[in-house]
């Protein structure tokens, strides 16, 4: 049953910030919401380390002002106890070109007294650079890589 | 109480990855298994996606000849009735180069029956890459 309710409140949370909403997505959250995701920061303003409402409202800010349209795909959602796991693809539309970016994040939430108090996510980040830079800088990377490693 | 199948999978795949054993391996894989490991396979060529038991197989092997895994702790689990979500952190070391990685990961792994019939498994790649290097990757300044 908590198991149901919490998966709820995750889509909830992702439907809301997708769909723009973003005191909305906030709102399920904890005041101390711990948000951490790898990733150069200067490439992808909205990974890295966030902590609090007001730091996580200026990162899913920052996303909103950078791309116009998004939406998602859910594939696959498991919770247990006071977490819950998704894997989404996501499409983000770049403000500046209306190019689209299509990447998979792992998203891993942790629920405390019925609100998101915990983000981690992974994500196949080269990939996602590579999109958002729009450069295919992998081959000459690998290349040199396969001499070194 | 049975043991859930991501346990047994995951023993299986680290007997298979450390001591190339893959006998319980086998047993535990759909002939039609769905496979993807999300990466640039321009550098590892075992990342992508592989369909069916043979090349699922195939392809651990090939792991097996590129890392060895010396640690796993598993940062969270979720357990559904058929269905596991992990995220990891390995120390490893690529065998190569003897060159020795940290790695974070995520599995979303589906069974059927007890038998792995989907597993997507996500990597902080840009961190992989940059490790695999030895070196930082410098990357244009941008504002999209």
């Amino acid at each position: 049953m908590m198991k149901e309710l919490n998966k709820r409140r995750v889509i909830e949370l992702i439907d809301a910030f997708y769909g723009g909403n973003i005191e909305g997505a906030l709102a399920l959250c904890s005041d101390d919401v711990d948000f951490f995701s790898n990733a150069p920061v200067d490439i992808l303003p909205h990974l890295g380390h966030h902590r609090g409402k007001d730091d996580v409202r200026q990162m899913w800010t920052t996303v909103h002002q950078r791309y116009s349209g998004m939406r998602y795909e859910m594939p696959f959602i498991a919770a247990e106890d006071d977490r819950v796991a998704v894997q989404l693809r996501a499409f983000f539309v770049k403000r500046l070109n209306d190019r689209t970016v299509q990447f998979d994040t792992a998203s891993f939430f942790t629920l405390r007294d019925g609100k998101i108090a915990r983000i981690r996510e992974i994500i196949d980040t080269f990939d996602l650079i590579q999109q958002v830079v729009e450069q295919d800088f992998i081959s000459a990377i690998a290349a040199r890589a396969r001499e070194n490693i | 109480m049975t043991e859930h199948s991501l346990w047994r999978l995951s023993r299986a795949l680290h007997r298979a990855v450390n001591e190339r054993r893959h006998e319980e391996l086998e047993s535990l894989i759909d002939e039609d298994v769905d496979w993807a490991i999300y990466g640039p396979i321009d550098m590892f060529p075992f990342f992508g996606a592989r369909r069916g038991k043979a090349a699922v197989l195939d392809v651990i092997r090939r792991i097996a000849e590129t890392i060895r895994v010396h640690r796993f702790d598993r940062e969270q689990v979720m357990l559904g009735t058929e269905s596991g979500a992990s995220m990891m952190r390995y120390s490893l070391t690529l065998l190569d180069a003897n060159k020795p990685i940290s790695l974070r990961l995520a599995q979303f792994a589906q069974f059927k029956a007890g038998k792995l019939i989907s597993i997507r498994i996500l990597v902080d790649t840009f961190d992989l890459v940059e490790q695999a290097l030895g070196h930082p990757i410098h990357l244009p300044r941008i504002a999209s």
